[in-house]
């Protein structure tokens, strides 16, 4: 079923005053429309391109600081694909970004449904899933801390009650980058539990009773009314999930600097390594361009699987 | 009309916007004025003084100083830490408000002198003559860059090794005896290290401190077979002594001390109890409010020697920034850090030994007897030596490359020869 909305068509002007009212009337409004959107624009040139300029441009210098600079050319970007570390935390971040971002919508949309039911407690369940978001991510990473700590943690104390030996979970380079994992997934939760609760919330129930009285069982009733109804905030969630990914760094910074050896770091580390510990500021923003790069990458890709699923 | 006259209002609100974020006037150069006259902020860049009450209140007597010969000029300071001095160094010049004065570590001095961040000590009259007649000998390559001088040492921060007597007694060995060389300690610590039933190390035999990196403990060791990491910024490891120290660390971590292993305090694990032996930092509180006088007595200190002698010495140096307007000030201002009085604070506060000419006598070496011991020890003293123009980078280099090395995931050699390309 669908249904088309048509422009109803304009009247013919009846006199040529009334057209030159109309058009004032439109200055006025497109007046009143970049008026209403200067705040915004005059943010995004300050805040966002000329920075992004600006990073475009030193990307293709050697500035590092000090009084004198030259232009390097793509130089920087040949150098990154020869840097092991850069490499190293490309890899990282796409296997963070893979692991994280689906387990923690799956995870996000399972315990936003049970958050949809009528169940008791259920406003001591919605903040206590949406503390970790609003908790900040250095507290977080200190618990974190503890839990992992191959002594006293409570992860070794949890798995010694039924014979496991403890494990050094931030030190073993095994180990270390899953745990970061684990601890990026429960932190991501709240802000997505909440975004699926809303669009849950949306979801006709009308078209769900429909659904319930042509027979559709619990299962198909989620593949095929709540399912697509969220499409747009599957996008959203998406979206925002590969950006936030992406850009991980206090966690790491905090929870393992990068180690053990490399086998944590991430590329908004190892940005943050050669700008401000190495001092190496255009190699530093060749390394940003790629990241956004690759991020438009990844969004590019969630995009035509959104397409795909919508067509489904 | 109406909309140029919105434009310009727009602009001029925009101006005065941006202009109230900061406070917008620079300060005019105070070189050549007379200091009684002279106005303005010197800003000071320094991780000498802790952000506490008691750091402060030292920092404010240095500045009283100061201010005997510049009262009108105001003292902005900027108690960063090691860990965020570069970010601090770098976000200050990309911002176009340097720092006047910038306390720094060893390895520092290189990388910033070479991009003329620092200013040649030499027209202020400092010269390797004069730092050893009044200063700490051992920190002139440290201060150096093409043969010049960028900065005056405030404190040394000196290592040692301690062993835990009664450890030693307890696997019978003899504490007066202590192993120095590489060899010898391996095979001490490994009698020392105790395990619990699982084999998991309950006391590490020996604590390496490199919870987070092996680049000061590798070339402390390196040191200690008369080899020295670089030899006029050219790297001195890739070969058969630095594979051979590479190979020792590696065999010693996860068998005499967990990879990693560090406590909550970050204190020495020797001091602890947790390692039986160990390298440990300058000093030692044997106060009640410390280890305590028991655990102090317990304690043995010696210094590697795998056929050199020698004691690991950083330290904090003192630089003026090329770009500040008030370089005579920043002068003032490091000769007023550079009291004995004011060296023995900053020593006591960092547990380091004051960078003068007779620190074996300083009030910190008199404290206790570590600080007592390494101030002694300063004849010794080793570092990373003339290093390349490119250290900062190598720095993160020799701490993620080593560890891959050490953890077995790339072969030493290899690692070391990297190293060597990438130093320049």
């Amino acid at each position: 079923m669908s249904t088309t909305l048509e422009r109803p068509a304009l009247a013919a002007p009846r006199k040529v005053t009334s057209s030159k009212d109309s058009r004032t009337l439109i200055r006025s409004q497109a007046r009143a429309g970049w008026a209403l959107l200067a705040p915004a624009l005059l943010h995004s040139a300050v805040f966002i391109v000329i920075p992004v300029i600006a990073v475009l441009v030193l990307s293709l210098t050697d500035y590092s600081f000090g009084d004198t600079w030259s232009w390097v050319g793509f130089g920087n970007y040949a150098d990154l694909f020869r840097d092991v570390d850069f490499l190293a935390s490309l890899w990282h971040t796409v296997l963070y970004a893979i692991v994280v971002i689906p387990i923690s919508m799956a995870i996000s949309l399972a315990v936003a449904i049970g958050l949809n039911q009528k169940i008791r407690g259920l406003g001591f369940f919605r903040t206590a899933f949406y503390i970790p978001t609003v908790t900040a991510t250095v507290a977080v990473a200190t618990i974190w801390l503890w839990i992992y700590n191959p002594g006293s943690g409570l992860a070794n104390g949890f798995l010694s009650l039924f014979g496991f030996a403890p494990n050094r979970w931030l030190a073993d380079p095994a180990t270390a980058l899953p745990s970061l994992m684990v601890v990026g997934i429960w932190q991501g939760l709240g802000t997505k539990i909440i975004i699926y609760l809303a669009a849950l919330q949306g979801v006709s129930r009308d078209l769900i009773e429909s659904a319930e009285l042509d027979g559709a069982g619990r299962w198909q009733r989620f593949a095929n009314v709540t399912w697509p109804a969220i499409g747009p905030v599957q996008f959203f969630v998406l979206i925002t999930s590969i950006v936030g990914t992406f850009q991980v760094f206090d966690l790491v910074y905090v929870m393992t600097q990068g180690g053990p050896g490399s086998e944590t770091r991430v590329l908004v580390m190892d940005i943050y390594q050669n700008a401000f510990q190495d001092l190496k500021l255009g190699y530093a923003s060749a390394e940003t361009v790629i990241m956004m790069i690759v991020i438009a990458l990844f969004i590019g890709v969630g995009r035509l699987l959104q397409k795909a699923d919508a067509n489904d | 009309m109406r909309r140029g006259v919105g434009l310009t209002l727009l602009a001029a609100a925009l101006s005065v916007l941006v202009s109230s974020c900061g406070n917008g006037v620079i300060d005019k150069s105070t070189d050549g004025v007379p200091p009684a006259e002279a106005t303005g902020t010197l800003r000071v860049l320094v991780p000498s003084f802790p952000p506490s009450t008691k750091g402060r209140e030292a920092f404010q007597k240095v500045v009283d100083d100061f201010h005997k010969t510049y009262p009108k000029m105001k003292v902005e300071p900027d108690f960063a830490t090691y860990k965020n001095l570069n970010e601090k160094m770098s976000t200050s010049i990309a911002a176009g408000i340097p720092y006047d004065v910038m306390v720094t570590g060893v390895g520092w001095v290189q990388p910033f002198a070479s991009k003329n961040i620092f200013e040649d000590l030499g027209k202020y009259g400092v010269t390797p003559d004069v730092i050893k007649e009044k200063s700490t000998p051992a920190l002139i390559p440290a201060v150096t860059y093409d043969k010049k001088l960028y900065a005056y040492p405030l404190v040394a921060d000196a290592r040692a090794v301690a062993l835990r007597k009664s450890a030693f007694r307890e696997a019978g060995l003899d504490p007066d005896k202590p192993p120095t060389s590489l060899a010898d300690i391996k095979v001490a610590a490994e009698k020392l290290t105790k395990r619990d039933k699982n084999g998991n190390i309950t006391r590490s035999g020996f604590d390496l401190a490199s919870a987070t990196g092996f680049r000061q403990s590798f070339t402390t060791f390196l040191a200690a077979t008369g080899t020295p990491l670089y030899v006029g910024g050219e790297p001195n490891f890739d070969n058969k002594a630095g594979l051979d120290t590479l190979l020792w660390i590696k065999s010693m971590i996860n068998n005499v001390q967990p990879y990693g292993q560090t406590n909550a305090a970050q204190q020495p694990l020797v001091l602890t109890g947790e390692a039986a032996m160990g390298i440990v930092n300058g000093g030692v509180d044997c106060s009640a409010d410390g280890i305590g006088q028991k655990n102090c007595d317990d304690l043995k200190f010696f210094r590697f020697n795998s056929g050199k002698e020698i004691e690991y010495v950083g330290g904090d140096l003192a630089s003026i920034g090329s770009r500040s307007r008030h370089k005579d000030a920043a002068w003032s201002f490091i000769q007023s850090m550079t009291k004995p009085t004011s060296l023995d604070l900053i020593a006591k506060l960092n547990k380091k030994v004051p960078a003068y000419k007779d620190a074996s006598n300083s009030p910190q070496a008199k404290s206790n007897p570590l600080s007592q011991f390494v101030a002694d020890g300063l004849v010794y003293a080793v570092n990373e030596n003339e290093v390349p123009s490119n250290w900062l980078e190598m720095r993160g280099n020799f701490d993620i490359q080593l560890t891959q090395a050490v953890l077995g995931q790339k072969d030493p050699a290899k690692v070391l020869h990297n190293l060597a390309g990438q130093s320049r």
